[in-house]
């Protein structure tokens, strides 16, 4: 074999290795599609239970990501500036729940804010059960979906070169203020960017959120239901209107992708 | 004023260590050393953006060194600018402007009015440096810390945005620290010069004082003084305007120089433009120095040309007109002799 035909074996190679993938990810997607598409769209004018539930999902995973946004903005900030005592060890510990398998994450957030535990009778006591109730699905969509979130908005704000904020200092701003007004806006597409992941990643959730809260039903959950109550065709619609769910982030991290590299050519 | 006293700080591997100096409340402070040592991280340390290990800053005679930046009511320019991409040219100089009537007239007598309406993203690295300078003015600090800020610009703007800076400067009393690698622009602005090398202090002088009479060898050698000899000085011979007339030995030759070096282990300094040729020793001259070798390289640059003789174990450079080198036949080979006069000695 020469050389020219051994380049062009591992070009194909190559190409052949990166199609099998594609196919193994896209196919069970678009067959989903094409069996439940259309049932899908159609359910979402009529099935109440389905527009319930995916009011819910929706409600749920806002809710959790607008509070990790709020928490989890300034926790990245502190990591990405290396500002907080044993950074790894707390990088480390905020990165665990993304590997934990999520029933046992359930189990764990069961554990820590069940009835049984001093935190959950008190949060029993102000009204909030994570049993059965859109608290408990919003705290363990947070659980195993606010770790994407801090982790990418890190990145984001390392990215952003401190010396902007020595500047800003010296121009009069107070650390935080530097961080308000520059800071924060350069970092902004990478912080919505990590908001849409981890908002994705919420409304996907189904193992940790079963353990804690079957009733009322999110999405996820009421695909299972369905699956196991009346088989794979009734499953389906439902399966299919959140894989359309699952578009809407992947568009908006295009577009912001797109518009990031816009805006890094024309620097 | 600007006063720091055994000050040390660390910027990752790099350290500044005991480095104490002060520049003078409305004078104009100018920082020189080669690269890596310290200049940038010593302004920061200066500002409050770099934590001070050891040692006290004062600011106006007061104890700033635990003060926040912001605290410290200076300005600081960066040689990279850091104009704040998100916000426009206008928006950039407004920033921490107090008044915005006089933050646009200061942009403007810098000529970054012009600028307004474009794209932070747009301009080149000498606009940016302009924007970051008005956007610092407009603030109206009483200190300004200036790390290369003229860098970037083109020689006629460097001149014009240098005199209006100066101008600036007067009118306001303001107390400037500036970083340069640009020695026609410390003597001419500075009233005070600190070199600094390897992360220390090397020398702390007026650049008048600083350009004649350098303290160490290296400080010499980051000046540019072509002929750098190491050796023993001996005691003083006798005083004379405030130095003192001492006899160096070493690399096997003797001088005669001035200086204020208690004797020792030491260094003999010489400009190559202070070295006088001739092809035979003349029967009387002033100069005391007069030192015979043969010529081991002749370069030439443009009218001027450098001939360098080999003297003692090492080799002396000297800088005479191209027409001296052709009148004279200074070619290699040659045998030449080399003459001095004792004042352009400087022993260190």
């Amino acid at each position: 074999m020469n050389a020219r035909s051994g380049h062009r074996a591992l070009t194909l190679g190559v190409g052949g290795a990166a199609a099998l993938l594609v196919a193994v990810l896209v196919l069970p997607v678009g067959a989903l599609l094409l069996r439940g598409g259309v049932a899908g769209v159609q359910q979402l004018f009529t099935d109440t239970e389905l527009q319930h539930a995916l009011a819910l999902t929706a409600a749920a995973a806002t809710t959790a990501t607008l509070v990790t946004i709020l928490l989890g903005t300034p926790l990245a900030y502190l990591l990405a500036r290396d500002a907080i005592p044993a950074r790894s060890l707390v990088g480390a510990l905020v990165e665990l729940p993304l590997l934990i398998p999520h029933p046992v994450a359930g189990i764990a957030l069961l554990l820590a804010f069940g009835r049984a535990s001093p935190s959950g009778a008190a949060l029993a006591r102000a009204g909030l059960s994570i049993v059965g109730s859109p608290f408990g699905i919003g705290l363990a969509m947070l659980f195993v979906s606010a770790p994407l979130y801090v982790s990418a908005a890190r990145e984001s704000i390392a990215r952003v070169d401190p010396r902007f904020e020595s500047v800003a200092r010296t121009l009069g701003d107070s650390r935080w203020t530097a961080v308000r007004r520059v800071t924060l806006p350069l970092a902004r597409r990478g912080l919505l960017a990590a908001a849409v992941v981890m908002w994705a990643r919420a409304v996907s959730e189904f193992g940790a959120i079963v353990i804690l809260t079957y009733n009322p039903k999110v999405a996820s959950v009421l695909s299972y239901d369905r699956f196991t109550a009346f088989g794979l065709d009734a499953a389906l619609p439902v399966a299919a209107v959140l894989v359309g769910l699952a578009m809407i982030p992947v568009i908006v991290l295009r577009i912001l992708r797109r518009d990031d590299g816009a805006a890094g050519q024309s620097t | 004023m600007i006063s720091l006293d055994r000050v040390g700080a660390r910027a990752g591997q790099f350290t500044l260590r005991d480095i104490t100096f002060s520049i003078p409340t409305h004078a104009w402070g100018i920082i020189l050393g080669p690269v890596g040592s310290g200049k940038t991280t010593l302004l920061e340390a200066i500002a409050g953006i770099r934590h001070v290990m050891s040692g006290r800053i004062a600011l106006r005679g007061i104890d700033v060194t635990a003060s926040a930046p912001e605290e410290r009511r200076i300005g600081m320019v960066y040689q990279h600018a850091y104009l704040f991409p998100h916000l426009s040219v206008d928006e950039n100089i407004a920033y921490a402007a107090q008044d915005a009537s006089a933050a646009r007239d200061t942009a403007a007598r810098l000529g970054a009015d012009m600028l307004a309406s474009r794209p932070v993203s747009s301009l080149s690295g000498g606009e940016r440096q302009v924007v970051a300078l008005a956007r610092a003015l407009a603030a109206r600090p009483d200190i300004l810390l200036l790390d290369e800020p003229f860098a970037a610009l083109d020689p006629r703007r460097r001149t014009s945005i240098r005199a209006e800076l100066r101008q600036i400067h007067r009118e306001r009393g303001m107390t400037i620290l500036q970083v340069t690698h640009d020695f026609i622009e410390a003597g001419t602005l500075g009233d005070v010069a600190v070199v600094l090398s390897d992360g220390c202090v090397a020398q702390v002088d007026p650049p008048d004082v600083l350009f004649r009479k350098p303290a160490t060898a290296s400080v010499a050698d980051f000046l540019g003084f072509e002929n750098v000899f190491s050796g023993q000085i001996a005691r003083a011979v006798r005083p004379a305007d405030g130095a003192r007339v001492l006899e160096f030995s070493g690399c096997g030759i003797g001088l005669v120089g001035v200086g204020e070096h208690p004797g020792g282990p030491g260094h003999a300094v010489i400009r190559s433009a202070d070295v006088v040729l001739a092809r035979d020793t003349p029967a009387a001259s002033s100069a005391r120095n007069v030192l015979a070798g043969r010529i081991v390289s002749v370069s030439n640059h443009g009218a001027l040309a450098r001939v360098t003789l080999e003297v003692g174990t090492s080799t002396l450079a000297a800088t005479v007109t191209e027409a001296a080198v052709q009148e004279m036949g200074f070619v290699v080979g040659v045998l030449a002799v080399a003459m001095i006069k004792a004042t352009a000695v400087h022993l260190c």
